[in-house]
């Protein structure tokens, strides 16, 4: 019993590192977190979109091209995986691979916003509203552009936060866990898009 | 660094990203390809929804470093997420019908 609770106090206690991490790494899940919860809300509220109007949801196959749909999800996890190699040569030191890598994540995330601003305009020219589209109930566009545009706004902040960081290792400024903290941040942003591809592209 | 153990170091630390980055490609072409396959809608949406949770604990897992972290740290994002996701979709799912039967009248 004694020990049960030695273990618990060690895990739980609230003592300087309770989750193993440091307090920013920490609080960087935490915000993460709440971050996820609200794409949670938002996915859960296209669910009782699709789920509450009679006339039938628009097939994705004939709104959108799916093969460039592919291509952005292509960048966004080409980009996860260079953000991963900068975090790791950041921790082993190697200042100049963790700047090259970092730099191939800004242009994977300014290719992806890219992307996402042409499908956009290419949607509003065939008439994609908030409250209208061509291919049927108004929710559809609703949804596409409010789950995609939270998203997007995350990818640029996200680039925002990857090119200050850029600079700051290219200065020398910049500890590893500074470099740790925005891959979180950035992979968070792709793991969100797994969810989005699939539940509202896909499914 | 110990010599007698040079043969373990060797390996690239970066191999993780490149075999997460090649599985991440695979799952995500055979989800395409599940789609144009003309499988029933249940079996569809079943095998699309695995795949998705399997993307996301791989880069949870191994892009965010979740698995290499204290288990309670991955228990309290995993479990925070999931529960609260799983609570929030069961909880309007009648609401969701309520209003499809009332609009459809």
């Amino acid at each position: 019993m004694h020990a049960g609770e030695t273990a618990l106090e060690s895990h739980w206690g609230g003592g300087a590192l309770p989750f193993g991490a440091s307090w920013q790494k920490t609080m960087m899940w935490i915000f993460i977190v709440t971050d996820a919860l609200l794409f949670s809300g938002l996915l859960s509220g296209y669910a009782f979109l699709r789920h509450s109007i009679p006339s039938p949801w628009p097939r994705q196959s004939e709104v959108f091209s799916i093969p460039f749909i592919a291509l952005m999800t292509f960048i966004l996890i080409t980009s996860s995986m260079t953000m991963g190699t900068a975090v790791t040569a950041s921790r082993l030191g190697d200042r100049k691979k963790a700047l090259r890598n970092l730099i191939f994540t800004i242009i994977g995330g300014l290719a992806f916003l890219g992307c996402q601003a042409y499908e956009w305009t290419a949607l509003i020219h065939e008439g994609a509203r908030l409250h209208t589209n061509p291919w049927g109930p108004p929710q559809f566009g609703q949804a596409f552009f409010v789950l995609t545009g939270f998203h997007g706004s995350h990818v640029f902040s996200g680039l925002v936060i990857l090119i200050v960081t850029a600079i700051r290792t290219a200065m020398g400024r910049t500890p590893a866990q500074g470099v740790e903290l925005a891959g979180l941040y950035w992979h968070f942003v792709d793991l969100v898009w797994v969810f989005i591809f699939t539940l509202f592209y896909l499914l | 660094m110990d010599g007698t153990h040079a043969p373990a170091t060797t390996r690239s630390p970066y191999r993780v990203y490149w075999i997460t980055w090649v599985i991440l490609l695979v799952v995500t072409v055979t989800m395409l390809l599940a789609e144009s396959l003309h499988m029933p809608r249940w079996f569809l949406i079943a095998f699309l929804l695995a795949f998705m949770m399997v993307k996301a604990t791989m880069i949870g897992g191994n892009f965010m470093h979740l698995r290499y972290e204290k288990r309670n740290l991955a228990v309290m994002v995993a479990a925070g997420i999931l529960v609260t996701s799983l609570i929030l979709f069961f909880f309007i799912r009648p609401e969701a019908r309520y209003v499809l039967e009332h609009s459809s009248h």
